[in-house]
Parts: structure tokens; sequence; C-alpha cells
């Protein structure tokens, strides 16, 4: 591999790290949106909120960005194609992230909720300054996995011609007729984004185990 | 084991009322106060068609101390627990220092906001302590008063520090609740809910969750306590305090009060033959 090669596949690995980055900060907030939302069983938004999750989770990455590039010109839209990569991958992880979430709501000690009641804190200051803090934690291996599958599943955004991380291996295999060296460096790449995940969720556990009364 | 622990307010390092920082204005017995600081009026309650508790009414004047006993089962948590909402009762009306708790003055049930202000006039310590895990001792304490009356930072720490050391817990700072004892946990508690400064004290069974060698250094506190004149309504099973921290005893039987009284006449003439039944169970 030469030179050019090498400045592709980072070039590659950054579309596919700013591009994933992008989405999973989208997803997370929109998740919990959608959780708080759910968890106030609002008729009608609650269903419509049900639909869109089973659908989210049970289209294919690549389904949903090719739907979503392909269509958005149908109603009057012209989508470049990293606004579609986003859209699509944003779309998918909000509905697992949205139930990450939930639970952790679900689950949340009713006991410390009732002791911020007592001492004269509404809702949304129990939520915000005693339930969130914890949720953060107690979701945070859910929501790195989460976030480690949408990486691993961001390739499925090439079918809209975005060059990312692995579809960038394909180029350059294309001129070098060598294909393996590109690959192992992009794997090389993908276990190091995964690590950094990991390491994360690591520190997160070890605050986690403060929480176990 | 009561008697011994509680003997002296310097029994575990407590200080005595004098020193204490945040000595209230405490009205000694012969002044003691007319005003009502809760007044319960008809209330009752359900659970899945079960009355829980059955037109109880209930006045406690400000600086009493006010027990509640029971078998278990017999409502006394779920009365506590309505007097600050926790629990919404069927019927009736709860009065906090005057104020209607739960329902506005339209009959209506009160906005979050609303209950969240008379509830603040209240603190309530619970059986199984509640400490929120991820805020260390000291955070604990100043969350309520920083959050909800807007305190400054110093001023909330302030405070806290002198609630901590009211209970004994100065040293334990800057720990987490995850390392502390159930004593230590449920002393912190108590600070916490004194830092909003509540016109009444709830106890909800504060020492049943205790290992026995632990009941005695709560229940100091909590002695202590009514020696500075705090209000308090507490719910327990540890007789010999009840008898010696009393104002009142009230004792309730299938959701109906059916003996109330002052300590003395309570536990030398009980009128019901049911409360001296389950006095004579509760000897020593």
């Amino acid at each position: 591999m030469n030179a050019s090669a090498w400045q592709m596949l980072l070039d590659g690995a950054w579309t596919t790290i700013w591009i994933s980055g992008v989405s999973i900060a989208m997803g997370v907030i929109a998740g919990l949106i959608i959780a708080l939302i759910r968890i106030a069983r609002i008729p009608v938004v609650d269903q419509i909120l049900v639909l869109y999750i089973s659908l989210a989770r049970a289209t294919p990455l690549v389904t949903l960005a090719l739907f979503i590039f392909l269509s958005a010109p149908t109603f009057g839209l012209s989508l470049n194609r990293n606004v579609a990569g986003i859209l699509a991958l944003t779309l998918n992880t909000t509905a697992f992230n949205a139930e990450i979430w939930r639970s952790a709501f679900r689950n949340f000690s009713r006991e410390q909720r009732e002791a911020a009641m007592a001492t004269g804190m509404t809702p949304w200051i129990t939520f915000r300054r005693i339930m969130l803090p914890q949720m953060m934690i107690t979701s945070l291996p859910g929501l790195i996995n989460e976030m480690s599958f949408l990486i691993k599943g961001s390739p499925a955004i090439a079918v809209i011609g975005i060059v990312d991380l692995t579809r960038v291996t394909n180029r350059i295999s294309a001129v070098t007729y060598e294909p393996l060296p590109p690959i192992l460096v992009a794997c090389a790449l993908y276990m190091a984004v995964i690590g950094c995940l990991v390491w994360l969720q690591r520190i997160a556990e070890r605050r986690a185990n403060r929480l176990a009364m | 084991m009561f008697e011994k622990s509680t003997s002296g307010p310097a029994g575990s390092g407590q200080p005595t009322p004098e020193q204490s920082a945040l000595e209230r204005t405490a009205p000694d017995d012969a002044a003691r106060s007319d005003r009502i600081a809760v007044s319960i009026r008809h209330l009752s309650k359900s659970f899945d068609g079960v009355e829980v508790l059955r037109d109880v009414d209930l006045e406690v004047r400000e600086g009493d101390v006010v027990t509640i006993l029971g078998s278990s089962g017999s409502g006394k948590s779920t009365l506590l627990r309505c007097i600050n909402w926790l629990e919404r009762p069927d019927s009736g009306s709860i009065h906090i220092g005057g104020q209607r708790i739960g329902v506005n003055d339209a009959g209506r049930p009160m906005p979050v906001r609303e209950l969240a202000k008379v509830r603040a006039r209240t603190g309530m310590v619970f059986q199984s302590f509640n400490l929120w895990p991820h805020l260390n001792v000291l955070h604990n304490v100043t969350e309520a008063p920083i959050h909800v009356l807007g305190k400054s930072k110093a001023e909330a720490e302030a405070l806290a520090r002198d609630l901590l050391e009211k209970v004994g817990m100065s040293p334990k700072a800057d720990a987490y609740p995850s390392t502390l004892s159930g004593g230590q946990k449920q002393r912190v508690a108590i600070a916490r809910a004194l830092a909003m400064q509540p016109e009444v004290m709830l106890f909800d069974e504060p020492t049943s969750a205790l290992d026995p060698e632990l009941v005695g250094e709560v229940l100091a506190v909590i002695k202590d306590l009514s020696a500075e004149g705090y209000t308090m309504v507490i719910v327990t099973h540890e007789m010999a305090f009840a008898r010696a921290v009393s104002d009142q005893v009230v004792f309730l039987e299938k959701g109906l009060i059916i003996e109330q009284a002052d300590p003395e006449t309570f536990f030398t003439h009980a009128s019901t033959e049911r409360v001296r039944q389950f006095l004579e169970r509760n000897e020593g």
C-alpha cells in the first residue's frame, strides 16, 4: 500500500467516525426524549412511538438508508448522502436507545423517588438531579453496546454512496489487486474505536459499583 | 439496651442542644404552643378494596411528639405516608400548619409544584433510609436546600455541616452511602430531612431495618430532636422509646384509632383490652 492508500483509509475511518458519532449523540438524546414521552403515556403519541420503535427495530440498516435516500425526493426533499446516512443510523439507534432508557426509568428505585418528593422536589428536579445521573450510569453498558452495534453496522451507509472505512478498502484493492492489507488495517481501526468504547464502559462500571447500596 | 444508649446527650458524640448552631426557639413543656402543626380529619384509604384507614382524626400540636403504635398491617405507615401525600387518601383532609395538602382551594388535585411546596414543610425519614447513592453524605444533605429552596452552595453546606455534626456524622461528610452502616445511613437521612427546616418531622419505623446494636444511636438522635422542641410523628415498634419520648401515643388497629393517650396513661392504664394485650406481647 502506498501513501495515497493510507490517506484514503484514514479518510474512510474519519467518515465512519464522524457520521457514527453524530448519529450516536443524536440517538442517545432522542432515545431519552422518546422514553420520557412514552413514560408519560400520552394517548395516540404513545401508539405512534410504539409503531416507530417496532418498525425501526425490524428494518435492516441498508434498507432503511436506501429508503430514506431514494424516497426523499418524492417528498420534495433533496438530501445530501451524509445527511441521509446520519438520518438512517439515528432512526435505527434511537429506537434501541429508547428501550434502554425506558427500562432504566422503570427500574429506578421507588424509595429514592419518594425520598426526593418528600424533601419537596418536583418531578422534574427529581428526574434531573436524582434519577438521570444514576440512569446514565446504569444504562451505559446497554448504550455502549448499542453504540458499538451502530459502528459495526455503519458500512450499510455505503449503499447510498458514502465512502466509509469499509467501502474504501474496496476502492484500494480495485487499484492494487491486493484486498488483504487494506482490510486488515480497516479491522484494526474498527477495533481501536470499539476499544475506546469498551474502555469508557469500564470506567462507568467502576462508578456504578458505588451505586450498589 | 435503649436506656443505656440514650441516657445522656453525649451518648454517641452528639452535641448537646446548647452547642447546636441550629437550635430552634424550642418551646419548653410549660410554654408549649397550642398551635396545630398537623390536622387530620376523617381520613380514609383503601387498597384493592381493603380498608387500611377508616375515618381517622388526629391533631398534632406544635412541639409535640406523637408516636403511632400498632401491629403490622394496622395502617400506621399508610397514615404517616398520607401526611406528606406519598399515599393519596380516598377521602378526608390533611392540613400542615393550616395549609391543606394534596387538594387546592378549588377542591381539585394540587398541581405538582404546589404539592411539592407543601411537602417541603414536612421532613420524612424512611425505614430503609433511601439515601441517594450517587451523592456523598454532604451532598445528600445539601441537594434539596440548593435545588428546592434555592440556597447558595456555601449556605447549604454550612447548614449541612452543622446538621451532620448534630447527628454525629461529620467525619463521614465525604463518604458515599454504600460505605456506611445502617445506623449511619439513617442518621444522614435524618440530617437530610432536617436540612429543609421542616415544620414537622415524620419517622416511618426508623429503626426497623437496623441491626439491634445500631438502634440506639438512631433513637438517641431522635430523642435529642424532641428535646429541642421539634414536632414529630413517629411510627415505631420501640415501646421503651415511645414511652420516653412521646407527648401523645396513638394506637391503630385495622385502620381505626382505638386508643389515644399520654404515654403514662397509655402504658399503665390502657382502656382497651386489645392495647393491654399488645403491650404484654411487646414487653421487654
